[in-house]
């Protein structure tokens, strides 16, 4: 631990440094994302006043208030950069700088983007938070605040992170073998807003597609936290939930591990 | 003039040249934007499959309005997209010497560099979207109608073009600017929906400040109802026309302020 | 034709603090201070004059050129040329000029160099028949035929200096800026570059102003040289004025036979010239004197050393350009020229 504490924290501090620069660019990024949430809540709004009922399939419009904004939060919490950076350094060669240090390459890598939740979670999803819920007590007249859930929910967020985060470094390494990332990342990030649920939530979908949706790793990004932080779960679901989340971490660790054997071989060939 | 159009339609030409070697590029990125906007449909369907209405309008005209509003934003979009990279790093990188250093207008040939094919997906679903809708909206196209029909989108991308002007501008002061510019552009999800559902506040702003409801609900609701053309459609124009001289104002006293970069 | 007077240039500099207190801090209260990148500057150029203009990295040389060039505005002074202000009438200015910045390309990423040259003929409005002319004779001092037709991003980095030089010259320029225009590149090509480059000031008698870092294109390429540091002129004259002022400094090499007890505090001693006249360095056992050799005659100093110690390796050479160069960049110049 110690021995990890010395050879990777630097890259933390790194990371923070670099994220802190670009802050005020971070904060301007959540703002535009915080946009998207405004025009959902008042559709939302909309169909609660024309269906004249307190309810749709389930949600009340606390819940939906709180879903939207949670979600938004969340998934912008444990998105990792990760894909970014590994695809900048391979494009302009200074990857093989990185290979040229005595440390773990994912390692380093995670070092460094773990700068950007731990920001993330200070300048954005503190305040957030804090808004949200004061906005929930106002409204309903009582602290709506679970602590409990509130930890559960960071831990299950925790775990989406690393999910996000091999995840995107698998995507990453595809810069070895497709000259423009660009493209395929914008259509990464759209179906992945999809079938996370960010834009419809999995509970409004037909249930075939609900079902398949919710066994995928994409539900384990944003949805799942945020459920058991609105308390949708029974103890057994939260712990199934969690149980799946740590299946995919698993699968997501061993497929970013398969294509970087496979990348590192092609490096070598190619040479940078 | 003239010769303004002829170096466009080289560029265009050679754009579209490139275009043919980065054919994976352009599927994808025009793919994305198609299931993009697919899901946000996708949404509406669901929602309307529990209500009748919103906000007073049906099914149909809810999807008209939707699909009016991506083809200014797939036009502007289409041609102007190298502006993004002013505010994001044309600027910074001290690149924006070489626009200077060129005897024609730095703006246009900054515009004029990029013809972004990714758009097409947003312009065709768009069209999709309001011809198979426009039947069943009651919306009727007469010569006069199809006249102002054509005026309100191009106004109406006009009002896209002058805030990422404005805004790509700032960078001539403060170096980055292109998360100001996506602060002001992701205001125009609010075009997509009748303005009626938003607080006053929101209205006020996205009508007179950043007057994103110009560029889907307010013409719209003209076609649909053929209510208070001077506002719905005049509007647009006139909006447009004075938002486009603030930015290029701006644009103008930025060029004095650039800094360039480094020594 | 270029007229430069008492030009300045401020810029506005944010302060870092180091470490990670410093980028919180940074974040809360940017500290700035005004910097003048550019003080007060003035110099002339006649038409068909190459001229050398050099300094230290962060002179401001690049400052001076892109504010010739109508990309950054004065904040005092005035540049004159060709009776223009380069910022007023920018755009029938920039007709009259040809730039090329070394570090980076002006050049279209994706296009074929020829369609490059394609628009370029449009931008600047060259007739067909100029524009066949010229890119002729391009062709034959650049040697573009090669690569004409691929994209430039496929371009090597002096395959894509020399098209950009190129474009630079499509529209006969008055007058041509070249900053940096052999960095990083092979001998042959920048042999390659210092011939067209004076070809073009033969043929057309265009005024060439040039920055470089390399000692060898102002050798061969300028008549005259203005030198910069921190912003100001440090020196402006010929290269051969320079050359003879600190041409009498000589440098004596020599490595003292081992154990013959040779002290360089001793030799140093042992010497009357003071201050900039005499110098000694100790190189890994091997010992550069520099000395003036007005004040103390070579023979003198070679009889001198020669009595210190049985030396081995003696070489005696005039100190070169680079080394006045350097010289001047570390310790400055009274006007000379």
């Amino acid at each position: 631990m110690g021995k990890i504490k010395k050879l990777y924290f630097p890259f933390t501090r790194a990371g923070i440094q670099s994220a802190l620069m670009y802050s005020v660019n971070m904060i301007f990024f959540s703002l535009s994302e915080l946009l998207y949430c405004f025009v959902m809540f008042y559709v939302w709004k909309a169909v609660f006043a024309a269906s004249g009922g307190e309810d749709f399939m389930g949600f009340d419009m606390q819940d939906m208030f709180l879903y939207l904004f949670m979600t938004n939060v969340t998934a912008y919490l444990t998105m990792s950069q990760a894909d970014n950076a590994i695809a900048e350094e391979i494009k302009d060669g200074s990857i093989s700088m990185r290979l040229l240090k005595p440390v773990n390459f994912n390692l380093s890598v995670l070092f460094k983007d773990i700068a950007n939740p731990i920001i993330l979670f200070v300048m954005v999803f503190v305040p957030m938070t804090v808004c949200i819920e004061i906005y929930r007590g106002v409204t309903a007249g009582m602290v709506m605040f679970q602590p409990l859930n509130c930890l559960f929910y960071l831990l299950s967020g925790a775990v989406a992170y690393l999910i996000s985060f091999y995840m995107n470094m698998s995507f990453g390494f595809l810069a070895f073998y497709v000259t423009n990332l660009w493209g395929m990342g914008i259509l990464k990030k759209i179906l992945l807003k999809f079938l996370s649920g960010a834009v419809i939530p999995l509970a409004f979908m037909p249930t075939i597609l609900k079902n398949i949706l919710s066994f995928l790793p994409f539900a384990s990004l944003s949805y799942t936290p945020v459920m058991i932080y609105m308390g949708k779960y029974s103890i057994t679901e939260m712990l199934l939930n969690f149980g799946l989340q740590i299946f995919w971490l698993v699968m997501m660790f061993l497929l970013c591990k398969l294509i970087w054997k496979s990348a590192i071989k092609r490096l070598c060939v190619q040479g940078g | 003039m003239k010769k303004t159009l002829k170096i466009y339609r080289l560029l265009l030409v050679q754009n579209i040249k490139t275009l043919m070697e980065y054919r994976i590029d352009f599927l994808t990125g025009a793919l994305s934007f198609i299931i993009d906007q697919a899901v946000g449909i996708g949404f509406i369907f669901i929602i309307f499959s529990q209500i009748p209405q919103l906000a007073g309008f049906t099914l149909e005209q809810i999807v008209f309005i939707y699909g009016f509003s991506l083809i200014p934003k797939g036009l502007d979009h289409m041609f102007t997209d190298n502006l993004w990279s002013v505010g994001y790093f044309i600027v910074q990188r001290g690149d924006f010497d070489k626009y200077l250093t060129r005897p024609i207008d730095p703006l246009f040939h900054i515009i004029a560099e990029k013809f972004q094919i990714d758009a097409a997906g947003e312009l065709i679903m768009g069209i999709a979207l309001v011809c198979l809708s426009a039947g069943a909206a009651n919306v009727v196209f007469t010569p006069l109608s199809v006249l102002l029909f054509i005026t309100a989108i191009i106004f109406a991308s006009l009002i896209y073009t002058a805030i990422k002007i404005g805004t790509a501008a700032l960078a001539f002061w403060i170096k980055v600017s292109g998360q100001i510019t996506q602060v002001f552009y992701m205001t125009n999800e609010f075009a997509k929906y009748p303005t009626t559902i938003y607080s006053n506040f929101i209205r006020t702003v996205i009508t007179y400040i950043v007057p994103f409801a110009f560029t889907g609900y307010y013409p719209c609701l003209y076609f649909l109802t053929g209510e208070n053309p001077l506002f719905n459609i005049g509007g647009v124009v006139a909006v447009a026309t004075v938002l486009f001289l603030i930015a290029l104002f701006i644009w103008k006293r930025g060029l004095k302020a650039y800094e360039s970069a480094g020594s | 034709m270029i007229h430069v007077e008492n030009l300045r240039k401020e810029f506005k500099k944010t302060i870092k603090e180091p470490g990670l207190k410093g980028s919180v801090k940074g974040l809360f209260h940017p500290k700035s201070e005004m910097i003048a990148a550019v003080d007060d500057i003035s110099f002339h150029v006649p038409k068909g004059e190459i001229l050398g203009f050099i300094g230290p990295n962060g002179a401001g040389k690049s400052t001076v050129i892109k504010m010739l060039t109508g990309i950054l505005t004065p904040t005092s002074g005035s540049c004159t040329i060709n009776g223009k202000n380069p910022t007023a009438d920018r755009k029938k200015y920039v007709k009259e000029i040809g730039v090329v910045f070394g570090q980076r390309t002006q050049l279209w990423w994706d296009l074929p160099l020829r369609e490059t040259y394609g628009v370029l003929k449009e931008i600047y409005e060259v007739s067909d028949k100029d524009f066949k002319k010229k890119m002729a004779f391009l062709n034959e001092v650049l040697e573009l035929d090669d690569f004409i037709g691929s994209p430039v991003r496929t371009l090597s980095l002096g395959q894509r200096m020399r098209a950009d030089i190129a474009a630079s010259l499509l529209h006969s320029p008055k007058v041509l800026f070249l900053d940096e225009p052999t960095i990083g590149l092979d001998v042959v090509v920048k042999n390659n570059i210092r011939n067209a480059i004076m070809e073009i000031n033969r043929t057309e008698k265009t005024t060439v102003i040039l920055t470089t870092h390399d000692i060898s294109d102002i050798e061969l390429l300028c008549s005259r040289i203005v030198m910069v540091d921190k912003g100001k002129k440090v020196y402006d004259g010929s290269l051969d004025a320079l050359k003879s002022k600190y041409g009498i400094m000589r440098e004596l090499d020599f490595v003292p036979e081992e154990g013959d007890g040779f002290s360089a505090d001793e030799f140093c001693k042992g010497v009357s010239l003071k201050g900039e006249d005499f110098k000694l360095e100790n190189q890994n056992g091997k010992y550069k004197v520099r000395f003036n050799s007005e004040k103390m005659a070579v023979k003198d100093m070679l009889t001198y050393m020669l009595s210190k110690t049985d030396a081995k390796d003696i070489t005696i050479r005039d100190a070169d350009i680079e080394e006045i160069i350097r010289r001047l960049y570390k310790e400055g110049v009274d006007d000379i020229g």
